[in-house]
């Protein structure tokens, strides 16, 4: 057995992370699948509910914009995807990030009992809340292709893609996953304020839309123009600040890739990578020189 | 050599509220933004402590004290405001048992979970999984979910994880006190273990008897500053001290003898030097199954608190009754009057009242025993009754080592219920204790306590003899001089001698009745301790089978003792027949009675039953017996109105027993004698020693 020497200072110490996250790889993965087990085990239908939750979600807003709104989905640019496989190509993707982030931010609290009881590299029990939804992405992805195929449509090289631009949003996530967890436990309203603005990004972001609507648009709907004139001049500035929002990059970079089986276009993967190191850094700066103290505010 | 733990200089700050933030006010958003600190804790203030490997620590104090932040600190939860802390080792911590536990897994993914929790790879867990479940017992169950578990289980595995993590440093806070009695000894056996392993371990614990177990030194901790760091003994008597005015905690003291009464526990003391072992004097109930150990399942308040004494009552958190236990120190002797207090009828299987005296006692005296303390070994795992409980001898002694600074304890117990009894035991290895202790075993149904105060007994501690002091004192107590002849009573029997030489043989002077066609002797009954009345010796002896009492008085005389013997009856009895009788050694040759007398035939090692001498069984009033030198021994019955007839009759033992015996029999021609409740004469007659 080696014998460790730890001065107890150097927990906080950022580069430490690296060796403490090596060291616990099995216990994230434990944890990982301990989640996994937890969610499904007592119910009868198990892994199912995976599945079905994204498609019924497909299916239901499918419902609304191909039968409620048909006016807007059909007859604009994009309108070539079968609106159903679009959404649930944005959707599974979409969940991810918010089902990790949410259950990721409480997550400190969640499991004080272990933090306040164990010594172990914090940042797994943000990252495992983050990495668990994985399991979920896999499956939809599955469905996603196969729903692909069943409309008619074709697979190509690019699908080979997809993981390189899904680690741009994984990083993302992850890194803010480390940030949120640790803000609310000195602040228990960031749990609410990160619940708001899932909410508020799933409107926000090409979902059951496409970037390309809001895009192309050069000015506001008629009925808009004529109440509230003021807007016009404005609209410009709505679109650029639309696009900081990086989800709504990945998700068009994501249907580049499915349905016009190509490479994305290289703006679209510029800003999300920059905010994901952005979020990264923050996320394991800030949570590394808190990690050692959280214990005292739980 | 280098300190396996460094502590230097530590402060730990609490921000003082913790989880909760308000926008405005004291403590609030704004005062954290502009890093204001309004209200802060200070848990440790410069503390400075190392520890040597292999040493176990226990750390000691008051709530609040700061003895859980400093294991918090070594265990990595948290980092010290100030100063660092360096710990060369890998630490397994335990500071609750089961943090961590998923109630949906199975018992064996979760020791993998807690495992890795506590560091451990999963190759690691494979080499001792096998152990962990041996350890935990729960072998049957590993594969359920744990939310199945009792509560005993759950912790049990976990404590069995945490154990095999294969530590360095072993830090536990508070986590001895769970689980079953059985396997609280058996977490005790494994920590003895590492610390043998050359571990090194830190307790907190507010269980003293542990620590002092345990630990070689403890620290105690006073507002977060260390206030003491050494013997187990020295620190938690000064804790103790310090403590003294909490309410399940009293010191007294009277003379050189000092007692510490702390929730459920005594240690006594005498110029300084405690006699008791870390267990000290402690009680355990079994009721309906399940043991109930003083100090930890009793909440103690002592009242009337005086300079030499205190009443200790203690309410039992799981079962409706409370002890109390009357202290006192007076002229130098400690003494105790312990009561049972139901709160309504109450089944008890069996209460103990241990003394646990310092393993340095090197000799036991129970009546006419005498012998010393086997050692105690590791594989001792239970108590060593050393003393034949069915004897419940009142007056017993422990001597020391000739080297041991601890005095000699002659120890007096007035037992007020009857059904208990006392012993002399060696306890198991983890305990480490001589054993003096007050039990009662009461079989199904027979334990039934009405509601209402129960006096068990009294017992008192005399240290200021010297060893030999106490040895002539018990046995002249047990003496009756009559002339030459000297009398030795024993539970239920007695010996005769003549200047020093023994005259009797086993079964000596005692009686026996034919009930339900078995005998039933006197040195079965339950006998009370001898009491001196008129210059007469009385004693009481109770069966435990049958309704019957037998009252004896000895009264001396010029080389003789008259015997008269009551029998009391509670409920209606038939007795076949009863006798009188006295066991002589076989040097006695010639027997004679009224009508005829003769020779004691040779006892051949064919003898395997009694067999009669004399011919003729009409009823007389004497016997004797003489031999070659030696005095001649007289029974002379002096029959009262109401006693039946004796039959006079000599007879030889079976090879074995190898002695005479001069017996005084009454049966009556009916086959069978009724007694009604009442008292009945049952023996009177005369012992008497002539010169041949």
């Amino acid at each position: 057995m080696q014998t460790r020497i730890y001065h107890s200072d150097e927990q906080r110490q950022i580069w430490r992370v690296v060796p403490d996250l090596i060291r616990a790889r099995e216990l994230l993965r434990d944890l990982i699948t301990k989640d996994f087990r937890v969610k499904y085990r007592y119910a009868a239908m198990g892994v199912a509910w995976a599945v079905i939750e994204p498609l019924a979600l497909t299916f239901v807003l499918s419902f609304v914009f191909v039968f409620v709104f048909p006016s807007r989905v059909s007859g604009t640019p994009g309108a070539e995807a079968p609106f159903p496989v679009s959404l649930l190509c944005a959707l599974i993707f979409w969940q991810f990030s918010a089902s990790a982030l949410s259950a990721a931010t409480v997550s400190l609290v969640t499991y004080q009992d272990l933090v306040k009881k164990n010594c172990f590299a914090r940042e797994i029990i943000p990252l495992s809340m983050a990495c668990y939804p994985l399991i979920n992405l896999g499956l939809g992805f599955v469905i996603l292709i196969a729903m692909h195929l069943s409309f008619g449509g074709g697979i190509g090289w690019s699908l080979a893609l997809f993981p390189l631009v899904f680690i741009i949003q994984f990083v993302m996530t992850a890194g803010l996953a480390l940030l949120f967890s640790c803000s609310h436990v000195l602040f228990r309203d960031v749990g609410y304020m990160v619940n708001v603005a899932l909410l508020f990004g799933f409107y926000a972001t090409p979902i059951f839309y496409r970037l390309e609507w809001v895009m192309a648009k050069s000015s506001l709907p008629e009925a808009v123009q004529q109440n509230h004139p003021w807007l016009e001049p404005l609209y410009p500035w709505l679109q650029r600040l639309y696009l900081l929002n990086p989800m709504a990059e990945l998700m068009t970079a994501y249907r580049q890739m499915l349905f016009e089986s190509r490479f994305p276009d290289l703006w679209l993967l510029g800003w999300p990578a920059v905010m994901a190191a952005l979020a990264l850094a923050l996320g394991v700066t800030v949570f590394r020189r808190n990690a050692a103290l959280l214990s005292d505010h739980l | 050599m280098t300190p396996i733990i460094e502590v230097n200089d530590v402060c730990k700050i609490y921000p003082s509220r913790r989880g909760i933030r308000t926008l405005v006010g004291r403590g609030g958003l704004g005062d954290w933004l502009r890093r204001r600190n309004t209200t802060t804790f200070n848990a440790l203030n410069h503390v400075t402590l190392n520890v040597q490997p292999g040493e176990s620590i226990g750390i000691i104090g008051r709530n609040g004290s700061g003895k859980s932040t400093l294991l918090k600190i070594l265990a990595g939860v948290t980092l010290p405001t100030t100063g660092n802390v360096i710990v060369r080792g890998r630490v397994a911590s335990l500071l609750e048992l089961g943090a961590g536990f998923a109630p949906v897994l199975t018992g064996r993914e979760n020791i993998y979970l807690n495992a890795g929790l506590l560091g451990m790879r999963h190759r690691q867990v494979d080499a001792v999984i096998e152990d962990i479940i041996e350890f935990s017992g729960i072998r049957d169950f590993v594969d359920q979910p744990v939310d199945t578990y009792s509560s005993g289980m759950f912790v049990r595995l976990a404590f069995s994880v945490a154990i095999h993590t294969s530590p360095d440093i072993f830090l536990a806070d508070e986590v001895l006190a769970v689980g079953d009695e059985e396997f609280q000894r058996k977490c005790r056996r494994k920590i003895g273990e590492l610390r043998e392993q050359g571990k090194t371990i830190l307790f907190v614990s507010h269980d003293l008897g542990v620590i002092n177990a345990l630990c070689e030194r403890v620290v105690l901790l006073n507002k977060g500053k260390v206030l003491l760091r050494e013997t187990p003994q020295k620190t938690i008597m000064y804790y103790l001290r310090q403590v003294g005015r909490e309410a399940g905690v009293h010191t007294y003291r009277d003379g050189d003898v000092e007692a510490i009464f702390c929730d459920g526990r005594i240690s006594l003391y005498r110029q300084g030097e405690e006699f008791t072992s870390p267990i000290g004097v402690h009680a355990n109930v079994q009721s309906l199954g399940s043991w109930h150990a003083s100090p930890t399942s009793a909440d103690w308040t002592a009242l009337h608190r005086r300079e030499n004494g205190c009443t200790a009552e203690g309410q039992m958190a799981r079962m409706p009754a409370k002890w109390v236990w009357e202290q006192s120190i007076v002229d130098g002797a400690w003494q105790m009057t312990v009561s049972l207090v139901c709160e309504r009828e109450l089944s008890i299987q069996r209460i103990e009242v241990c003394l646990a005296l310092s393993s340095e006692y090197a000799h036991w005296i129970y009546g006419d025993h005498d012998a010393p303390f086997p050692a105690i070994m590791p594989q001792d795992l239970q108590w060593d009754v050393l003393a034949a409980p069915e004897k419940s001898v009142q007056h017993v002694a422990a001597l020391p080592t000739p080297a041991s600074p601890l005095p000699p304890v002659d120890i007096s117990v007035d037992l007020h219920d009857t059904r208990l009894f006392t012993l002399w035991a060696n306890s198991d290895y983890n305990q480490y204790s001589r054993l003096f202790v007050v039990a009662g075993n009461f079989p199904e149904n027979g334990g039934l306590f009405p509601p209402g105060a129960h006096r068990l007994f009294s017992w008192r501690l005399d240290t200021a003899q010297s060893a030999e002091t106490i040895r002539t004192q018990m046995k002249a107590e047990r003496t009756l001089r009559c002339g030459r002849m000297e009398l030795f009573f024993e539970h239920g029997y007695i010996n005769v001698a003549a200047d020093g030489i023994a005259l009797t043989a086993p079964p000596h002077f005692y009686t026996s009745m034919l009930i339900e066609g078995l005998w039933h002797n006197s040195h079965s009954l339950q006998w009370t301790g001898a009491i001196e009345a008129d210059g007469s010796l009385r004693m009481t002896g109770e069966s435990r089978r049958f309704p019957l009492r037998q009252h004896w008085r000895i009264t001396p005389k010029h080389n003789a003792a008259s015997v008269l013997i009551h029998l009391e009856v509670t409920e209606p009895l038939r007795v076949e027949e009863y006798h009188a009788s006295i066991g002589l050694t076989a040097a006695y040759t010639n027997w004679s009675t009224d009508h005829e007398s003769g020779v004691f035939a040779e006892i051949t090692p064919q003898a395997d039953i009694w067999k009669h001498m004399n011919r003729s069984f009409i009823p007389g009033r004497h016997i004797a017996a003489t031999g070659p030198n030696l005095p001649r021994i007289a029974l002379d019955t002096t029959p009262t109105q109401d006693s039946l007839p004796y039959r006079m009759t000599a007879i030889n033992t079976s090879h074995r027993e190898n002695a005479r015996v001069l017996q005084a029999l009454c049966a009556s021609d009916a086959g069978e004698i009724r007694f009604v409740p009442g008292q009945y004469v049952y023996f009177s007659g005369v012992l008497r020693m002539d010169d041949a």
